[in-house]
């Protein structure tokens, strides 16, 4: 290999990890536990859609004294419901399509009851470009949507969570930004656990499910019979 | 050498800006002699949008009480909550001892309760704030090395209440305040010399101690 060629690839990496310095990337990493609460007696597939899986915020930095900040959200949005959902419902299913009328084949054959796909809806933020301390805010609002096997919406819904670095002593930017998304996400987990039954339109699918579930276990001999009163 | 070893520890102390503290307590029921093998949870409240009280210093308070009580079992704030999540999120966490009646009709959380033998429940709230600060200081740096001219002050000011509530009867059986304010300085002549006053471990001493009273037998 030529010198001029070893100082070109030289080079080339000082520029790259130059250019890398002048960004924050944070990829966001946290443990989730497992929710303690009564199942609900459904399947439930869920999707993931690819801008939910891949979620991400990019703060563009306005000045030279501050840096570009990029937050990858996405990897734990699905580590937080993959653990949530299994202590929600009685089974889970992951499914890789939007159910559809046109693919209600597809999502009968995984037998699920209903399909939930999670979305960001909108994310706010406030960084130590804005504070000047290690204390990072980050607030989400999650939009929901709840499809019945054959693609019909059931109930589509918001909810919000909030996150904010519990201390910023001795925290290093990044796992200051880390630690406010992992409380966003426990606080949006927290909201979607304990609120999911009191969704209106949701009350009604589980009474329409329940209301299903008597019929299909009533034995013929159990209908009553109605007897015409003699005039 | 014994003066070399304590010369350090001396100096440091004497670099100790001054805390002033008081305790408030109020108890509706009479102190804890014997906890036997139940546990006690010290939690903070996070419930407020404008402040939220600090895990170090819940994580001070129960450190407090188990070093000097070690039959004590203090639960450790982060595992009580991932035990029973979602129950006591900053958004989900019951504000009231009568809200427990709420929690206990969900059966796993009653066996997770069982499990980990939860007889009380302290809720810290509060937080330390810096108030006023004066003075300035600069540095420089140059061939012939670096240093810092100047001085500095700041105070701060904690306040903490704790509530305690015993579980199986779904009572608040005490309530505990405590106040520490202290001046720190920085001095800076080359080398800038912080002295500052331990006003949040002062706060987490003073009531650590009296929730020791509360639930040891040896106090």
């Amino acid at each position: 290999m030529s010198g001029s060629m070893i100082t070109a690839r030289f080079l080339t990496a000082a520029v790259v990890l130059l250019l890398g310095a002048c960004a924050n990337n944070v990829v966001v990493h946290g443990s989730f536990p497992t929710p303690v609460l009564e199942k609900l007696p459904y399947t439930l597939g869920v999707y993931y859609d690819p801008d939910f899986r891949n979620h991400e915020f990019f703060e563009e930095a306005t000045s030279r004294e501050e840096t570009d900040w990029r937050v990858k959200t996405g990897e734990a949005q699905v580590q937080m419901y993959n653990t949530l959902l299994p202590g929600m419902f009685e089974k889970i299913v992951i499914l890789n399509d939007l159910p559809r009328r046109d693919r209600v084949a597809a999502v009968a054959e995984e037998q699920v009851d209903a399909v939930l796909v999670p979305h960001v809806a909108e994310l706010q933020y406030s960084i130590p470009n804005h504070t000047k301390i290690n204390v990072f805010e980050i607030w989400m609002r999650y939009r929901y949507e709840l499809y019945a096997p054959d693609g019909e919406l059931l109930a589509d819904w918001t909810m919000t969570s909030y996150g904010k670095t519990p201390t910023a002593f001795l925290q290093s930017a990044e796992a200051a930004v880390n630690l406010a998304a992992v409380v966003a996400l426990r606080d949006a987990g927290a909201n979607f656990a304990l609120n999911f039954t009191r969704v209106p339109e949701v009350k009604l699918w589980m009474e329409s499910m329940a209301s299903k579930a008597k019929e299909s276990t009533a034995e013929p001999g159990d209908t009553p019979n109605f007897e015409e009163d003699s005039p | 050498m014994r003066i070399r070893k304590f010369l350090p520890l001396t100096c440091l102390l004497a670099l100790q800006g001054c805390v002033t503290s008081s305790v408030d307590e109020v108890l509706y029921r009479g102190t804890e002699a014997n906890l036997g093998d139940a546990s006690v949870v010290i939690l903070g409240r996070r419930h407020a949008s404008d402040y939220e009280t600090e895990p170090d210093f819940i994580e001070c308070v129960g450190d407090h009480i188990h070093s000097a009580d070690s039959s004590i079992n203090v639960m450790s704030e982060l595992e009580f909550m991932n035990a029973l999540y979602p129950w006591f999120e900053p958004r989900t966490a019951p504000l009231r001892p009568e809200d427990i009646e709420r929690l206990l009709q969900v059966k796993p959380v009653v066996a997770k309760l069982q499990e980990m033998k939860t007889e009380y429940m302290v809720w810290i709230d509060g937080e330390t704030i810096r108030t006023e600060g004066s003075g300035s200081m600069t540095c420089g740096i140059g061939p012939g090395g670096a240093g810092c001219f100047g001085f500095g002050t700041w105070g701060n000011d904690s306040h903490y209440e704790a509530a305690i509530w015993h579980f199986t009867d779904r009572v608040e059986v005490g309530r505990m305040s405590t106040t520490a304010t202290g001046q720190s300085y920085m001095p800076a002549v080359i080398i800038p010399i912080p002295i500052i006053a331990p006003v949040q471990s002062t706060a987490c001493d003073s009531l650590g101690e009296q929730l020791l009273h509360f639930f040891s037998a040896k106090y």
